[in-house]
């Protein structure tokens, strides 16, 4: 996957404090300073936190009676991902969302963000949009 | 006595149609005041888990040896315990609920059941597949499988006597309640609080399966089944009528549909009052701005009667919650001195962090006292009104939704789960397994989707600020409300507690040690390391004139999964979380029943 990264300097008024921007951006998420994200990716946060992924998988994604997601992003493909959330593991407890139209309609969302807490682009599971 | 029982019967019987419940009633009591039983799970009617056997006792309990173990063949939470009665043994595992009958003179398995259920339940039970246990009446085994189906099965062979759906699963409607079996009729809850579930507590006639009655948490009067005059609560200051629509009044327009008030948790029962009690639990969602209200009757201390589930009295404890302080926990009842003055009294240690001593014919407050010093979120119980006195910054509803409310204590989890209590007639002291955890809590707003979780909060949980240790095990005065001794725990308390007439009060840890303190001092006078963590209740009885302790040991449950780290740490923390990640340098899963008896 394609994925390149750059450092943002901004320009410095005299006597001010340096500030460096930290931007990530891939085909998948745009990530300013690990917590600042696209609309994609934020809508992606929002449909995690609504669909209460964080009681099995934890509030860090680290895995709680559920595995880690942030081991799980690096093994499964999209298309797995999609089907586990569409379809569910029902006999470890993972549910089908199949019914859920807020998740349904953010799969892409929700694999963005989950994506960039994988990779590590994204530092923090609290994210914020850019503005 | 026997005599005396049988002429009772009798002259019941002759009576007419009260005559069956009265009879059933008979003989269940028999077997439960037989100490030599463990007939309920709670060992009686009154919930005390105290038992009169004192062939182990506090001067020969650090000799207890382990007698005999039995895989359960699941790995997963284990709550409750099994029940015994005369040569047999009862018990259910965890999801699929398996249920083995134990010959315990040849220790072979007698009989087992094994249901069949859609797995599709499994991701809808919150906080692992638990299943606290079976219950008893003569001749007859009741299991709640986790589907919502209630069991009969025949107790010599197995077989299924009748079934009932109690609910509907598909929309989150689950067990993972004991049923409890009071007079004529087996009751029964229903979990799904955080699926959105309008809570109900249901009784089934014992021999046939039919719905007796059916009463909801919240709504229209008639479906409560609540007496607008003849239903009590606590206000200002008295026990006073609840008046018309003492729900519907507290709720934003049809929230009260989808609102919670579920009820599983340990059910007791005072024959001379005919009256049941127990607790309901949160309001749906976690999220408080999208209900405005106090949510009646979310988080209530209930008084039915048995027979037709009519609303004696009602008590809300934590109005428009804002923590999930679910007030499921047991109400034990127990006879004491407040202030000078008997009183039927009923003693509850809500999650909210607060013990409760209620009048239990009456409906009366008697005490309020905080039974963890950590608990923050209000200063006090204000005694005319009932109500605690929420401190602002601790208040979710206050600082609103989006915005992290952090240090809160209790925890979501509770000062006490459903872990129950322990009460020493003796001693007059009741004996708590407690968590001392605290949290940060993040509502925001969430959308109804029948059958997906309807949470709407991010929460993460610590010990309280510069403290280890997030449990202790209690003793506690009801009569004034303060603790009488503190034994700090590492973990959460998750286990039940046995106090016995041997002096002797019994817990497990979450590490997997079965320990027997003394019931004046607290002082540890045994404990044995079983093979996974303890969140099962202990139990005892005696075969062959000998007396047994035992209890499950395989973790689960919330306990097991509370502490992960909070939603504003950082990836590079990760390795630095504390709590769940460090039970698992103590245990790992299991399914196991081990019974310990002097040498």
């Amino acid at each position: 996957m394609r994925s390149w990264y750059w450092l943002v300097v901004p320009l410095l008024a005299a006597g001010t404090t340096a500030l460096a921007e930290d931007r990530v951006q891939t085909d998948l998420y745009t990530v300013v300073d690990g917590t600042k994200v696209d609309e994609k990716t934020l809508q992606g946060f929002k449909t995690w936190r609504a669909a209460a992924c964080d009681r099995c998988h934890g509030a860090n994604q680290e895995g709680m009676v559920g595995p880690s997601l942030i081991a799980s992003l690096k093994v499964l493909t999209k298309a797995e991902f999609e089907k586990t959330v569409t379809e569910g593991r029902l006999e470890k407890g993972m549910p089908s969302f199949s019914t859920s139209q807020t998740v349904m309609s953010n799969l892409d969302n929700l694999y963005a963000y989950l994506k960039g807490r994988s990779d590590g682009a994204i530092t923090r599971a609290k994210v914020q949009g850019m503005q | 006595m026997k005599l005396t029982t049988k002429l009772l019967a009798l002259s019941v019987a002759a009576a007419g149609a009260y005559s069956g419940a009265a009879v059933a009633n008979d003989a269940l009591a028999r077997l439960i005041n037989d100490p030599n039983n463990w007939a309920m799970q709670a060992g009686n009617f009154a919930n005390t888990r105290f038992s009169q056997l004192n062939q182990i006792n506090k001067s020969n309990v650090n000799k207890l040896q382990v007698s005999w173990m039995f895989s359960t063949g699941v790995l997963r939470g284990h709550e409750g315990s099994p029940l015994v009665i005369g040569n047999n043994m009862y018990l259910v595992t965890p999801f699929p609920n398996n249920v083995f009958a134990i010959d315990l003179t040849t220790q072979k398995i007698k009989w087992k059941y094994a249901p069949k259920q859609d797995p599709a339940v499994i991701p809808q039970m919150c906080c692992d597949t638990v299943n606290r246990g079976v219950a008893y009446a003569p001749g007859k085994v009741f299991m709640q499988q986790a589907d919502s189906t209630l069991v009969a099965l025949d107790a010599e062979t197995g077989k299924v006597i009748w079934s009932v759906r109690n609910g509907d699963p598909k929309v989150g409607a689950v067990n993972t309640n004991a049923p409890h079996v009071f007079k004529d009729k087996v009751i029964t809850g229903i979990s799904g609080g955080e699926w959105g579930v309008r809570g109900y507590i249901s009784a089934y006639d014992i021999n046939t399966g039919k719905l007796v009655w059916r009463g909801y948490s919240t709504g229209p009067d008639n479906e409560i089944l609540i007496d607008p005059q003849k239903t009590t609560t606590w206000r200002d200051g008295s026990v006073q009528p609840v008046g018309a629509n003492s729900s519907l009044n507290t709720w934003k327009g049809d929230q009260w549909k989808i609102g919670g008030g579920t009820t599983w948790g340990w059910y007791s029962y005072d024959p001379d009052l005919n009256l049941m009690y127990y607790g309901s639990g949160n309001p749906s969602t976690w999220n408080p701005s999208q209900r405005p209200g106090d949510n009646k009757w979310s988080m209530s201390i209930w008084a039915r009667d048995v027979d037709t589930g009519n609303v004696a009295w009602v008590f809300q404890m934590t109005p428009f919650d804002e923590w999930d302080f679910d007030g499921i926990n047991e109400m034990i009842l127990a006879d004491l001195n407040v202030r000078g003055k008997y009183h039927r009294s009923l003693v509850h240690f809500d999650r909210n962090g607060f013990g409760y001593t209620v009048d239990r014919a009456t409906g009366e407050l008697l005490v309020a006292e905080k039974f963890d010093p950590a608990v923050n979120w209000a200063t006090h119980v204000d005694m005319k009104t009932g109500r605690p006195q929420v401190v602002a910054k601790y208040s979710t509803a206050q600082n609103g939704p989006d915005v992290n409310t952090k240090g809160v204590c209790p925890a979501a989890l509770g000062s006490k789960d459903q872990q129950p209590a322990a009460f020493h007639p003796g001693t007059k002291l009741f004996y708590v397994p407690t968590n001392h955890v605290c949290m940060d809590y993040e509502p925001f707003s969430v959308e109804y989707v029948a059958g997906q979780p309807y949470v709407g909060a991010t929460l993460s949980m610590y010990p309280p600020p510069g403290e280890k240790n997030m449990g202790n095990f209690i003793a506690w005065d009801a009569t004034v409300g303060k603790i009488v001794w503190s034994k700090p725990e590492k973990f959460s308390v998750w286990s039940g507690a046995l106090a016995t007439a041997g002096d002797v009060v019994f817990y497990g840890t979450l590490e997997g040690y079965l320990k027997a303190v003394d019931a004046n001092t607290g002082k540890e006078l045994w404990k044995f390391r079983t093979p996974s963590g303890i969140i099962g209740n202990v139990f005892t009885y005696t075969h062959g004139g000998k007396q047994y302790v035992g209890v499950f040991s395989g973790i689960g449950g919330w306990a097991g999964i509370g502490m992960a780290a909070g939603l504003d740490k950082d990836t590079d923390g990760l390795g630095a979380v504390g709590g769940y990640r460090e039970l698992r340098d103590y245990t790992d899963l299991g399914g196991q029943l081990t019974v310990f008896a002097l040498p």
